[in-house]
């Protein structure tokens, strides 16, 4: 049964709106009940990707969807891509900009803290753009809670 | 340190006077301008209660500061460096629930007077 549905246009470099999407999410579930883990590694990973849209790409979309017991987020971006993704992954590389680290980002941790968040990623880029799409499986223990 | 001891001792600004509770505790804190590490670093933390009874230290008065926090279930934000917040990032703090203050201190005298009065920092949990 799909409990959420949610479907953000993502703006680049608008830092005034970064994070909008993410912090709706974050207020869903949490009017939803659910732990404060999981709600706390879901926001991570949806702000931190958000944000690498906000920063890096051309502009994009955010899905927010619940099935049953699993919280998909799937993120796309017009580009234009990401050049090398192992690069990318490792703590530290970043190639954003100075306006980007004046608003508090690319210390090249986003990628890596999105990994670590989810319960499963997948990342796929080339030259006409990005998807990125995570899983996050509720538990019983993270229902109910809030 | 109660809230309230914070905003004495260092001469705060409250500027989210409606969600200012002077009894609420802070035996935590974490500093630093990229959001990036505070996401990385906080996030690893798994006692909520840990975080909630946090403040985060910054000199980023953007959105931003406010939205990581948000993410991170910190309830209180303190800029320093006398950095005045514009109005829309104040609205939004209120919107969010973040306690936010201001110190003329800097990031390295309040981090190291609040360790003094004995709070801990927030270190990467494995």
């Amino acid at each position: 049964m799909i409990t959420l549905d949610r479907h953000f246009v993502i703006v680049p470099n608008d830092y005034n709106e970064a994070g909008k999407a993410s912090s709706e999410l974050k207020r869903t579930l949490k009017r939803m009940g659910f732990s404060r883990d999981l709600i706390k590694r879901v926001s991570v990973a949806s702000y931190e990707a958000e944000i690498n849209i906000v920063i890096h790409s051309l502009g994009g979309t955010a899905d927010f969807k619940i099935i049953d017991d699993i919280i998909y987020l799937q993120f796309i971006d017009c580009g234009p891509g990401i050049p090398d993704i192992e690069l990318a992954m490792q703590e530290g590389y970043s190639t954003a900009n100075e306006v980007s680290r004046l608003n508090g980002f690319g210390a090249g941790m986003g990628l890596k803290n999105i990994k670590k968040a989810a319960d499963d990623m997948i990342l796929v880029s080339d030259c006409n753009g990005t998807v990125l799409k995570l899983k996050f499986y509720i538990r019983e223990d993270d229902k109910n809670v809030g | 340190m109660k809230l309230s001891q914070i905003v004495h001792k260092f001469g705060c600004t409250v500027y989210t006077k409606d969600l200012y509770d002077p009894e609420k505790t802070i035996d935590f804190a974490f500093c630093s301008d990229l959001m990036s590490d505070a996401l990385m670093i906080m996030s690893t933390v798994k006692d909520g209660e840990t975080l909630r009874d946090s403040v985060l230290i910054t000199g980023l008065t953007t959105n931003q500061s406010i939205r990581t926090a948000e993410m991170l279930d910190v309830e209180v934000v303190l800029l320093v460096r006398g950095k005045i917040p514009a109005e829309p990032v104040i609205e939004l703090a209120r919107e969010s629930g973040i306690v936010l203050l201001g110190t003329n201190l800097t990031m390295f005298n309040v981090s190291g007077l609040m360790y003094q009065e004995g709070i801990q920092g927030i270190s990467l949990h494995k």
